[in-house]
């Protein structure tokens, strides 16, 4: 039977780092808050898991983008996150790599690059026009239903000034900012260089996580977005994971209560008004607040489309969430060697994507539902240089254009071919790897929506395209976090600003609930 | 014809406009041949003479073919929830057995059409409308258990009129229908469904059956009230002129359908049409519901409302004033009504004229004599009751004659 258990301010569903940072942001003013996960584990996609006997590996992200450092001010991460940059190899077929350290472009062997001076000016803008762009994402998008009124006026005045500092840009960037930003990678980096391994490491850089091909538009701005807080991303010591176990940290001292195994089956609906949540096997939870980090179609469903208005049902329903990112975790039985790669280089960050047309053609492949014929790969190792590991080490790979909607459906034996594929891939840049590997886990984008609730498991819970962004995002009418009924409230990438590991959504929707009213 | 011989759909996408079930019928009595398009269909404007159609509406009895409304049914365990999703006011009010003005809204709580609900079932509802609402009626129903067919082309519908109309049903050998209240719905025999509405505000009826059965219903009408009861067929304009003594609205004229306009602002809110009494806020979620709920905290931005003007010449298209320049409203609908030998006329008005501000409006008239233009201002007077109303449209059972 159900049971009426105590009463929170505020109740979380999912316990990603976007919930968390919700959750942390309002404790911190003294509201009573629950989160409520699923899983048996917290963090969601950001969380490290235990892949074989005492050997941790990141879940699904392993490193950090975009990781915003306001939020983690608010938070009080900054000290409690050891983190620093890595460089990037970018692998090449011919086995002349190159390498990207301290922003600098040169060959893995240290030889100078041709394409260095147009790689640094292209990452330059991208790392400027993002840096522009950063401060939107820590904002509520402007309500722009009822026009201009003086309530409005305060976000109308954060569109001016972003209007402003364009224009203190100058007229040579300012330009160059409105040509781009609309526009496609593969034209960007093909205007300035010859199609090779550095255009291929722009284009992927553009397209992590995306339904999307370097020639589709919207990519420059894709990259903008990950290169906002700067172009290397950086790897947490003990991974991903470090981070989200921060927050938990930093959420448990102001007293949020997490509960894991928890899955919310319903909302509880009174008058329009949410008064809590249903969980599976029946008991209740009442709270005045209900934040979901589950994508937005899914989080309408938890809710029940019956209050929803029929256009914004339309609209969820057709918000473009298909996931073209796999994740593939391999444990090794000794050291993988990669052949003109240095002992110390062999930290960083490995890029395969040998040219622009290559990433172009696996997207082809992906975007009618099949496996592309060499995917792009991201992968690091990060326990190679941990003593505590030693004698074990783990590859961690994010496998580009693996479609959600896979052709014939995603079964074990398709789950075998993208776990084939990720091997044979990785076998041309190392040799010996298929003898080497004692464990694998690959896991599927339909395998990482069922775990996540992200839809179609899509990293950003729904295309990060200019359809999809600021004031229509996740739809028309429901960019202020607030979710329809009221006191529900959408805190996770499916609203503005997006995905990757910042924790603005959260952090965004938290505030915006505040000053909605709805907790007094 | 060939179309509706297997009484099947439509086998191909014609390229003229479709006849009717009944349009044999009516164009082997037609006089003038006055036709025009509705929702695809040849129907009449005209049968012989707008005056003696008319007439015959408040006098005797009339047939009026409405077999192009459009008509959905909506059936399985959450017809009722799909229902009251769609509309402002509460179905769970509507019997079995009843049938149900309603008005429904967009997200912005904007007039998308108004009809009728037929309850046919506990699980079973027919919605008659004048706008396509196919697809509309899908986005409504998605995530809930219900079928949605579309029976406009395969049911066809007559209305039949008028003080003898019962008269006329006794003759056909349909007497049963005598302890039938307004809006009551009957299958009377098998196949022939029959609700006591209309669009006249007298006694009438409305006949439903599949189209294979049209003629044979038509000749049984016709055999019984044509000679005996002044039964005739009639066109939209005698039509035109019934309703508005009523005061019924007419979607396009007196409000722009919301899916159907481009232009911004030119929906309306159920409050502005007058029709506030029928939105059910206590009922939960219903589409446009949020948006209502500020619509009728801030007030009306419009008011439909009905005028008596002075003088006889119909106010159609005309301008309404308050005092001697400031242009209020427009008409919407407007004609000389032979029953209440008034000039009246549906104007819509920006608030507060029509609600708090009634009095001191006029109306501009442009009248045509014969090559040239006449401006006449003719005192407008809102008016709260319906220009006719009859005691015999609402008495069960009915009168005979």
């Amino acid at each position: 039977m159900a049971q009426s258990e105590k009463r929170y301010d505020v109740i979380v569903i999912g316990a990603g780092h976007n919930g968390l940072v919700s959750a942390a942001t309002l404790a911190k003013l003294g509201k009573r808050v629950c989160v409520l996960e699923k899983e048996n584990e917290i963090g969601g996609m950001a969380r490290n898991y235990e892949i074989a006997d005492g050997l941790q590996a990141p879940r699904i992200a392993h490193l950090l983008y975009n990781y915003n450092p306001v939020v983690a001010r608010e938070l009080g991460l900054a000290e409690k996150i050891d983190k620093a940059p890595i460089s990037t190899i970018a692998l090449s077929d011919d086995g002349r790599h190159i390498e990207i350290a301290n922003g600098a472009l040169r060959y893995a062997d240290g030889a100078e690059h041709p394409d260095a001076a147009a790689y640094a000016e292209i990452r330059r803008k991208i790392e400027k026009f993002g840096k522009l762009l950063a401060p939107l994402a820590l904002r509520s998008p402007p309500d722009l239903s009822e026009g201009l009124s003086l309530a409005g006026a305060g976000e109308a005045a954060a569109i001016a000034k972003l209007g402003l500092e364009l224009k203190m840009f100058g007229k040579k960037d300012m330009r160059e900012f409105l040509r781009i930003v609309l526009s496609n990678i593969y034209d960007l980096a093909l205007d300035e260089m010859p199609d090779g391994e550095v255009a291929g490491l722009l284009a992927a850089d553009a397209v992590w996580g995306a339904w999307a091909g370097p020639r589709s538009p919207g990519t420059v701005f894709l990259l903008m977005y990950r290169y906002a807080y700067g172009a290397d991303p950086s790897l947490p010591k003990r991974g991903a994971g470090a981070v989200v176990d921060a927050i938990v940290d930093v959420a448990r001292s102001r007293g949020v209560e997490i509960r894991t195994g928890a899955a919310v089956s319903r909302l509880n609906i009174k008058n329009d008004a949410v008064t809590g949540v249903v969980l599976e096997g029946g008991s209740e939870i009442s709270a005045k607040v209900v934040m979901s980090s589950l994508g937005a179609f899914p989080s309408m469903k938890m809710a029940g489309p019956q209050h929803y208005d029929v256009e914004t049902v339309r609209r969820l329903r057709n918000v473009r969430a298909k996931g073209m990112t796999a994740k593939v975790n391999l444990v090794l039985r000794q050291e993988p060697k990669i052949g003109g790669v240095s002992l110390a280089q062999i930290a960083g960050r490995f890029v395969i994507a040998p040219s622009a047309k290559y990433v172009e053609r696996a997207f082809s492949k992906a975007k009618y539902g099949e496996f592309p014929g060499a995917p792009v790969i991201e992968f690091v190792m990060p326990m190679v240089s941990d003593a505590a590991q030693r004698g074990r080490y783990l590859l961690s790979a994010i496998v580009q254009y693996i479609p959600y909607h896979l052709k014939g459906g995603w079964d074990d034996a398709a789950r075998d071919r993208l776990t084939a594929l990720t091997i044979d891939t990785l076998s041309q840049y190392i040799p010996e790897l298929r003898e080497n590997i004692a464990h694998v886990d690959a896991l599927s984008p339909a395998f990482i929506e069922r775990e996540t609730g992200a839809p179609g498991g899509h990293w950003h819970h729904g295309e990060l395209s200019t359809d999809q962004l600021l004031t229509v995002r996740p739809v028309n009418g429901m960019s202020r976090y607030a979710f329809g009924v009221r006191g529900y409230y959408l805190c996770g990438a499916g609203a503005h600003p997006g995905g990757g590991v910042s924790g603005a959504a959260g952090r965004n929707s938290a505030l915006q609930l505040l000053k909605d009213g709805v907790l007094s | 014809m060939k179309l509706f011989k297997s009484a099947a759909k439509p086998v191909a996408v014609a390229r003229e406009l479709l006849p009717t079930p009944f349009f044999d019928k009516l164009d082997a009595v037609s006089l003038v041949k006055n036709w025009h398009e509705w929702n695809g269909y040849l129907v009449a404007d005209v049968v012989e003479a707008v005056g003696k159609e008319y007439f015959a509406i408040r006098n005797q009895s009339t047939l009026f073919d409405i077999s192009p409304m459009c008509k959905y049914r909506v059936k399985g365990p959450d017809a009722l929830r799909v229902m009251n999703r769609l509309v402002i006011r509460d179905v769970a009010k509507i019997g079995v057995g009843r049938v149900g003005y309603a008005m429904w809204c967009d997200e912005e709580g904007m007039v998308i059409d108004d009809g009728t609900v037929f309850r046919y079932g506990d699980d079973e509802f027919m919605l008659l409308c004048q706008e396509h609402m196919f697809t509309w009626l899908h986005d409504c129903a998605w995530g809930f258990d219900v079928s949605i067919t579309d029976e406009t082309h395969n049911f066809c519908g007559l209305a039949l009129q008028g003080p003898t109309s019962f008269s006329v049903l006794k003759e056909a050998g349909l007497e049963s229908v005598a302890d039938m209240k307004p809006f009551d719905l009957r299958e009377i025999e098998p196949g022939l469904w029959i609700s006591r509405t209309g669009y006249t505000g007298d006694l009438g009826y409305e006949l439903f059956t599949d189209s294979q059965y049209a003629h044979q219903l038509w000749d049984r009408l016709w055999g019984a009230g044509h000679k005996l009861w002044g039964l005739i067929p009639i066109g939209f304009d005698a039509l035109e002129i019934a309703r508005l003594e009523v005061g019924f609205l007419a979607p396009g004229l007196d409000f722009q359908p919301v899916h159907v306009v481009s232009r911004i602002n030119r929906g309306r809110t159920p409050f502005e049409l007058g029709f506030g009494r029928l939105v059910n806020f206590e009922k939960g979620h219903f589409n446009g519901r949020r948006a209502l709920l500020k619509h009728r905290d801030e007030g009306s931005r419009y008011h439909l409302v009905r005028l008596d003007i002075e003088g006889k010449e119909p106010a159609k298209d005309a301008f309404i004033y308050s005092g001697r320049d400031k242009v209020v409203g427009h008409v919407t609908s407007a004609v000389w009504s032979p029953t209440a030998k008034r000039n009246i006329a549906l104007a819509e008005l920006e608030a507060p004229y029509g609600g708090k501000v009634k009095n001191g409006l006029w109306a501009e008239i442009y009248v045509y004599k014969e090559g040239a233009w006449q401006r006449r201002q003719k005192k407008a007077v809102v008016v709260e009751t319906p220009f006719f109303t009859n005691a015999r449209s609402r008495k069960t059972p009915p009168d005979l004659f």
